[in-house]
């Protein structure tokens, strides 16, 4: 990737070593005892901190996480009383001025700036080679913030975990990054580097010809793992020769993954050239569960000692699983970006385990199944509700010539095992992880996949499967590469880390307006609508309960205006227009009095199908989790709170829309916000994760032409008066979310059928730590000028008489008080 | 005779009017002296900078601030 870049710049970085090697000498007298047995070049410059002797001994799984802060405030406290800077406003920037770091001399050719204290790194998105600089940072650190001219990105000790996992060398991340720098790198900066990359993907576990091999270049560390004795004991010892534990061969090779690579098989000997050894470690683990099962504790060893093991499956020479006949067919087109992604999952000529992160209709099931077809073997899909695992099915047949016979669901209402050695099996998290009592049929199919080996296991939506569900999946199902699929990597609870180190890295995540500009996805014009409340909604609001609040606010008749206003400019301009709810009363209420279709939970399928057939000639209706690429203009009357997840599930409904390659073709997503109430709140709070891909949010306080319009609803006080009283005798439970698909038992909480996340009023839950993984710290507000966009609406007010608009929802009563006993909900705090 | 109070004007819009009120009803001494029409009352002086205070806490609470993202930071 930067390989290019590397050579071009090598010159320039000369002059900046000097300074940087001080630097090491210094530091080096802090030394760490620890990883002294590895080789020479690592331990001599490992300044490690002494603070981090105990940091990644508390949790197995997650090694060395609290290490960036440790590094943040030593760095601070040694640094402050250098900083003495003369400057008058030098004061306000605290300790975050760096007014005395050095530029280099052609900085302006470099595109970055990286904060010692924090390791956040600023990129000018507009720099001639920032196109590289980007490839680069995605791959070494997390992306906080995109939008179009400056990116944010900040280096966290998972994200170099990642990079090390990719095949990237600790020096090479220090030297790119320097080369693309405005200033030396700080020393805190390489130290950080260091530490995370020290011990990061040296081990990796690989399964080939069904036998886990532990692998390392650095033979000192794979001695050294030997000595532990947890590990000596799942070290498979041939007893004809004593030296048959430790195999050496040549490093894997990329040949183009077609191909099978000129790869000898493992020597005894250290005859062929010791690139690589690699050490048997467990065994077959056909035989029988203990194996694996020491399999697992060698791996939770070794994060332990600070070797976190990367997992790879040599799929091509996997003789022993049942191959797949499973290609793309010949018509179907890979973008670029889904290739970059596969790249770096198959980048060595094995396959690794890892999530993609790619938006909402950028075309996330085409690169499972091409991972599927790259690996061809048994293929397990795991998803969050019953309706996708039938778009799963449907997608794999459209995309790929497997047979029918060979895809086999795996659901409350089906249970299907495929014919043959091989095939595909496509179940939801819960039908897996399902503890309870099963019936005898659901049992036997458990067994069935238990009972076997999968040579790849796809985790859809990745995101909202709570931790220990997902531990429970991972832990029973005999895989032997796990990717992980999801749009939002965020998580409203602090669990986005575990997903890390039970799936793997983060492979790929992709900029949504590169792929936006490129036109994968639709380009949306997003906007709030401030709908003011009328005075006697106001006042009632003012004295109702929560329940009743969100309901008076989604009732305003304001806003009922500013819908129907919408929906008619829209209409007129040839859109397809989805209204959203979670709100089943107030979604009956818009659809009826504006006169269009509505679906939600309690739809019958055959009317629910009449209804979207309809939509395609018919601008009218909504569903969240069907795909509608008809449409192009969403707005969202009622949304769930702060849920920044369902934001953005919902944008990507218009994301794929077909007409995008139009010229100047626009979709529009509006949220209605009734002014001075929660909901301003949770608007805001529910675009961060957008603003951060780099959408901008008008803010419309007023939508021009409104008052003229003709034959607005709700216009006479009486109206509005009758309005606010069948509100107000509204049962409370009409004010619950209901979806708009009938929830099925083993949805999970949070799905697009199952939208009961974050919904307790008056409490926030603790989103500490999804930062790392989801981008969501370091939030970033931004606007841009709203003028012309309000210039756009204002030409509306035709008088077409009738009006559509349609509906969105949320979920069953029961179903919600059933997630709530979820240990999902445990999380929330009081504010 | 004539009785002369004195008070004070305030302007708002209807929405806050409904939060002054709200604040009135819940008050063992209301404060305001006489509702005038959708955006004018006439209240108590000495309650104005309360007024004020109370208004800008409750719009405060409908405000989105990115800290409360991660109070770490």
């Amino acid at each position: 990737m930067s390989q290019k870049f590397l050579s071009k710049k090598r010159r320039g970085d000369e002059e900046y070593k000097g300074p940087v090697k001080k630097i090491s000498i210094k530091q080096s007298k802090n030394e760490r005892g620890r990883g002294s047995k590895s080789d020479g070049v690592v331990s001599s410059s490992s300044p490690a901190l002494n603070s981090d002797s105990n940091a990644g001994d508390d949790d197995a799984l997650i090694p060395k996480m609290a290490m960036l802060n440790a590094d943040a405030i030593i760095y601070a406290s040694q640094s402050e009383n250098s900083y003495s800077s003369n400057d008058p406003v030098s004061k306000l920037f605290g300790k975050q001025d760096f007014s005395n770091i050095l530029l280099k001399p052609d900085h302006e050719s470099r595109p970055l700036w990286i904060n010692p204290i924090n390791g956040t790194i600023t990129l000018e998105a507009f720099s001639p080679i920032a196109e590289q600089a980007q490839d680069f940072l995605i791959a070494i650190s997390e992306p906080i913030s995109r939008p179009a001219h400056i990116h944010e990105y900040k280096l966290t000790p998972y994200s170099l975990y990642a990079a090390v996992s990719v095949g990237l060398e600790t020096e090479d991340i220090i030297e790119v990054l320097n080369r693309l720098s405005k200033i030396q790198i700080p020393e805190s900066i390489i130290n950080l580097i260091r530490q995370c990359t020290i011990s990061y993907g040296k081990v990796k576990l690989v399964l080939k010809q069904n036998r886990y091999f532990v692998e390392s270049s650095y033979p000192d560390t794979l001695q050294k793992l030997l000595q532990d004795p947890i590990i000596a004991a799942a070290r498979l010892v041939n007893s004809e020769d004593e030296k048959a534990g430790i195999f050496k061969e040549k490093a894997p090779s990329l040949n183009g993954l077609v191909i099978v690579p000129p790869q000898k098989p493992p020597e005894k000997s250290a005859e062929g050239k010791p690139e690589t050894n690699t050490e048997e470690a467990s065994k077959d683990a056909k035989k029988d569960g203990s194996d694996l099962f020491h399999t697992v504790n060698v791996k939770k060893r070794c994060n332990e000692l600070d070797y976190p093991m990367m997992e790879e499956y040599d799929f091509r020479n996997d003789n022993n699983l049942a191959p797949l006949d499973i290609d793309l067919k010949p018509i179907t087109v890979i973008r670029p970006y889904q290739e970059k992604c596969l790249s770096k999952m198959f980048g060595n000529g094995r396959a690794r385990s890892g999530i993609i992160v790619l938006p909402c209709g950028a075309g996330k099931t085409l690169v499972g199944i091409t991972a599927a077809c790259t690996i061809k073997k048994s293929t397990l899909v795991l998803c969050t509700s019953g309706v996708s695992v039938m778009q799963w099915k449907q997608q794999f047949l459209q995309w790929s010539n497997i047979r029918d016979s060979q895809i086999a669901v795996f659901t409350s209402d089906q249970k299907e095992k495929f014919s043959g050695p091989s095939g595909i099996v496509i179940s939801t998290y819960s039908m897996v992880a399902n503890t309870r009592n099963r019936s005898h049929e659901a049992q036997r199919m458990m067994d069935f996949i238990k009972g076997r080996e999968w040579g790849f296991v796809l985790l859809d939506e990745v995101h909202v499967v709570p931790a220990n569900m997902f531990r429970r999946v991972v832990t029973t199902i005999a895989a032997h590469t796990k990717l992980g699929l999801t749009a939002t990597l965020v998580r409203e609870d602090d669990k986005i880390s575990d997903l890390n180190f039970l799936i793997g890295p983060k492979l790929y995540e992709a900029n949504w307006l590169d792929l936006a500009s490129k036109g994968h996805i639709a380009n949306v014009q997003c906007a709030e609508v401030w709908c003011p409340m009328t005075p006697e909604f106001y006042g009632e609001y003012l004295r109702a309960n929560s329940r009743k609040r969100t309901l008076l606010y989604v009732m305003n008749p304001k806003k009922f205006q500013a819908c129907q206003y919408l929906i008619r400019y829209h209409e007129e301009r040839g859109d397809k227009i989805i209204v959203f709810s979670d709100n089943v009363f107030a979604l009956r209420a818009y659809a009826i009095k504006l006169g269009c279709f509505f679906i939600y939970g309690k739809t019958q399928p055959q009317e629910r199908i009449r209804i979207l057939q309809n939509f395609q000639y018919n601008p009218k209706v909504g569903d969240t989790s069907i795909d509608l690429p008809e449409a192009t203009c969403l707005i969202q009357i009622s949304s769930h709170y702060g849920s920044r997840r369902q934001e953005a599930q919902r944008l990507g409904r218009i994301l794929r829309a077909k007409r995008r390659n139009d010229e100047g073709f626009n979709a529009f997503f509006y949220s209605l916000v009734s002014q001075d109430t929660q909901e301003m709140f949770y608007s805001t709070k529910r675009q961060q994760f957008l603003i951060d891909q780099g959408y901008a949010f008008k803010v419309i306080t007023k939508l021009d032409g409104m008052e003229k319009a003709p034959n607005l609803v709700y216009q006479k006080k009486e109206e509005q008066v009758r309005l606010l009283n069948e509100v107000l005798e509204a049962n409370e439970s009409d004010a619950a979310i209901d979806d708009d698909v009938e929830a099925n038992a083993d949805d999970l909480p949070g799905t697009t059928t199952s939208t009961n996340f974050e919904r307790i009023p008056g409490y926030t839950r603790s989103s500490a730590s999804l930062k790392s993984l989801s981008g969501a710290d370091g939030m970033s507000y931004l606007e841009s000028d709203g003028q012309t966009f309000r210039k756009a609406i204002g030409v509306g007010g035709g008088s077409l008489e009738h009006l559509k608009g349609n509906k969105g929802k949320g979920k069953k009563r029961q179903a919600e008080e059933k997630a709530q006993q979820n240990p999902f909900f445990k999380k929330y705090r009081k504010k | 005779m004539v009785k002369a109070v004195k008070g004070t004007i305030l302007k708002c819009d209807p929405a806050v009017k409904q939060v002054i009120l709200s604040m009135n009803n819940s008050e063992r001494e209301p404060f305001i002296i006489e509702d005038l029409d959708e955006t004018h009352l006439f209240v108590d002086t000495a309650h104005v900078e309360r007024i004020k205070r109370r208004v800008e806490q409750l719009l405060e609470e409908n405000t989105y601030k990115i800290e409360q993202l991660d109070p770490k930071q």
